[in-house]
């Protein structure tokens, strides 16, 4: 578990540098995913690049980057099919990836038991993937009555504030 | 103030459940909101996993007295665990101190213990650990306490205690009692010939079997046992030579000080009176004393030893001792006064043995450079090194011996020789 990767700082052990290539290469197959649709010069240039600046720094802001362009061009793309779960799947692993990253300094050892802690809560955190694309593929939404938009509206609008709130630490308060 | 706040995994999972429900419903694009679901539960399960405590954290060592090579844990010691789920720490890089894990950071689940952090000193001296930053994480990686500073503590390492012992009696003991075999007969246990009985012999030590043989009565006589009153003078005005600790190249210091700890510990095991006088900037001067209590005041003096440029050799080693005492002078001798002190002090009456401490440094100096013998510092070391050769030399012809430092046995041959020298009849003029 301590044996040090040549390429890597002292002190970086393996896994975590196993982990750092999982940020890295996640959002790239998820983007890999629609060839042989090649996507925009610009997204290819710009996922690679702040997926490894998002290795480098796990905790630095630069890691949503790639998961929005990721999903932004699938979405701008309007493919629903199987890929699309894929996709999910691989943005989770790049984020769950990150945050076991995020635990400490780059010389922190990968704690295993961990790592199957962040499994299970990822497994967990799938379940509604499917859910939600079969909705999407099976309900219509030129059906629905027009209160359940405004609803919804208004229910994300509540979120963000209950997010906001809740997410402002309590010095800034 | 330290507080929770969230983290950025944490900030991103927000970001992206929030932005996919919005663009699903706003922009009508329900890729978003399957790409977002994940993140939405993993931020929900964050915001709702918000602890509510405000830990007090420290940190404790189960050592503060260590010798060198030996090691301590460091243990965290947090009040309050509530909504506490990981504990990561990171201590600061400290000379001559080594950690296990070796970067010294740690963490764990909480509820597998909180992580420990082991130090070993590996030299001798002030040394510093504990400097370490602590962060707390709760459940789901949503919310974050610290990194947390926590203050770094100091000890004195104490040195090694060298294995060391000697056969050799020493020459001149002074003291009432000990292990010692004195040069006078008394009443001891020591074995010292068979004499024809004189009045006032005690009638017990009369020899029943050589007074049968010979027909008249003899008595055994036995040497009586002293202890002795030893000083360690340790050079401390120059350190020569890099310092690998104990597992590494050991400079002139770091021999004098090993070697100076190793005497102090065999004569006070002994029974011996042993003082110390360390000639550094700041001189110190710890008094004769016995027993594991003075042991530990001897070793902590030699561990604040410290060497300054502008250390100044004495012209003479003030002991305040009698013409009884032995006196290991440990030093390189790269200090004329210093030497001229250990002969005003041989000439004085005392029992003076002077121990080099060089050892390999200098050799391992010129050993560095070994194409480039015209190089400045070579040339340097090598004429630095001829005049404390002859500095020993010198000192050799004027009656003190000078040994080199090997460890067990080194005064074995030089305080025989001394024991002889002091048991031959002496013709004052």
């Amino acid at each position: 578990m301590a044996t040090s990767f040549r390429l890597a700082a002292p002190g970086v052990t393996t896994p975590v540098v196993a982990l750092r290539a999982l940020v890295v290469l996640l959002p790239c197959a998820a983007l890999a995913l629609a060839l042989p649709e090649v996507p925009h010069w610009f997204v290819l240039v710009v996922v690679p690049v702040t997926a490894v600046m998002w290795a480098r720094a796990p905790d630095h802001g630069v890691g949503i980057i790639p998961l929005v362009l990721v999903a932004g061009w699938w979405a701008a793309h309007g493919v629903v099919d199987w890929r699309v779960l894929v996709v999910a799947v691989l943005l989770l692993g790049a984020h769950v990836a990150a945050t076991l990253l995020s635990y400490g300094p780059p010389t922190l050892a990968v704690d295993p038991h961990l790592v199957r802690v962040w499994v299970v809560r990822a497994l967990l955190a799938v379940v509604p993937v499917p859910v939600a694309w079969l909705a999407v593929r099976g309900l219509d939404p030129r059906q629905a009555p027009a209160w359940l938009w405004l609803a919804t509206a208004a229910l994300t609008g509540v979120l963000l504030l209950v997010t906001t709130r809740l997410t402002r630490s309590e010095s800034a308060r | 103030m330290t507080s929770w706040r969230p983290t950025p995994s944490l900030v991103r999972s927000c970001l992206l459940a929030l932005g996919g429900v919005t663009g699903g419903v706003v922009l009508g694009q329900e890729v978003l909101v399957v790409l977002a679901a994940p993140f939405a539960v993993l931020a929900a399960m964050g915001l709702l996993s918000r602890p509510r405590t405000s830990p007090h954290v420290s940190a404790s060592l189960d050592h503060v007295r260590l010798h060198e090579g030996q090691g301590t844990t460091s243990r965290l010691l947090v009040d309050d665990l509530t909504g506490v789920e990981h504990v990561s720490r990171a201590t600061a890089r400290a000379t001559h101190v080594v950690t296990r894990p070796v970067h010294g950071a740690a963490g764990s689940l909480v509820e597998d213990g909180l992580p420990v952090v082991h130090s070993s000193p590996r030299r001798w001296g002030r040394r510093v650990v504990g400097a370490e930053r602590v962060a707390l994480t709760s459940p789901w990686a949503g919310w974050r306490w610290g990194p947390h500073d926590l203050p770094e503590r100091g000890f004195n390492v104490l040195p090694q205690t060298a294995p060391y012992d000697t056969r050799a009696e020493v020459p001149q003991p002074d003291g009432l009692v000990g292990r010692h075999r004195s040069r006078r007969i008394g009443s001891g246990t020591e074995f010292e010939g068979i004499r024809p009985f004189a009045t006032g012999d005690r009638l017990k030590r009369i020899n029943w079997p050589v007074s049968l043989r010979t027909g008249d009565l003899h008595v055994v006589t036995t040497r009586a046992e002293q202890d002795a009153s030893v000083w360690i003078v340790v050079d401390g005005l120059s350190d020569i030579g890099a310092s690998g600790g104990i597992d590494g190249a050991a400079s002139t210091l770091d021999l004098t000080v090993r070697a100076a700890s190793a005497l102090a510990e065999h004569h006070v095991r002994t029974g011996d009176r042993v003082g110390l006088l360390v000639v550094a900037a700041d001189a110190t001067r710890v008094p004769l004393g016995s027993g594991s209590r003075h042991l530990h005041r001897l070793q902590g003096t030699l561990a604040r030893i410290r060497t300054e440029t502008r250390s100044v050799a004495p012209d003479r080693l003030d002991l305040g001792a009698g013409a009884g005492s032995v006196v290991y002078v440990l030093s390189p001798m790269f200090f004329t006064p210093l030497v001229t002190a250990t002969v005003s002090l041989q000439r004085s009456g005392g029992t003076v043995v002077v121990i080099d401490t060089i050892g390999d440094t200098m050799a391992d100096t010129m050993a560095d450079q070994p194409g480039d013998r015209l190089a400045l510092p070579s040339l340097a070391a090598r004429m630095q090194r001829i005049e404390r050769d002859d500095r020993v030399r010198r000192l050799a012809e004027l009656g003190t011996p000078v040994v080199p430092w090997r460890g067990p046995g080194t005064l074995d041959t030089v305080l025989r020789q001394l024991a002889r020298r002091g048991r031959v009849p002496k013709v004052r003029a």
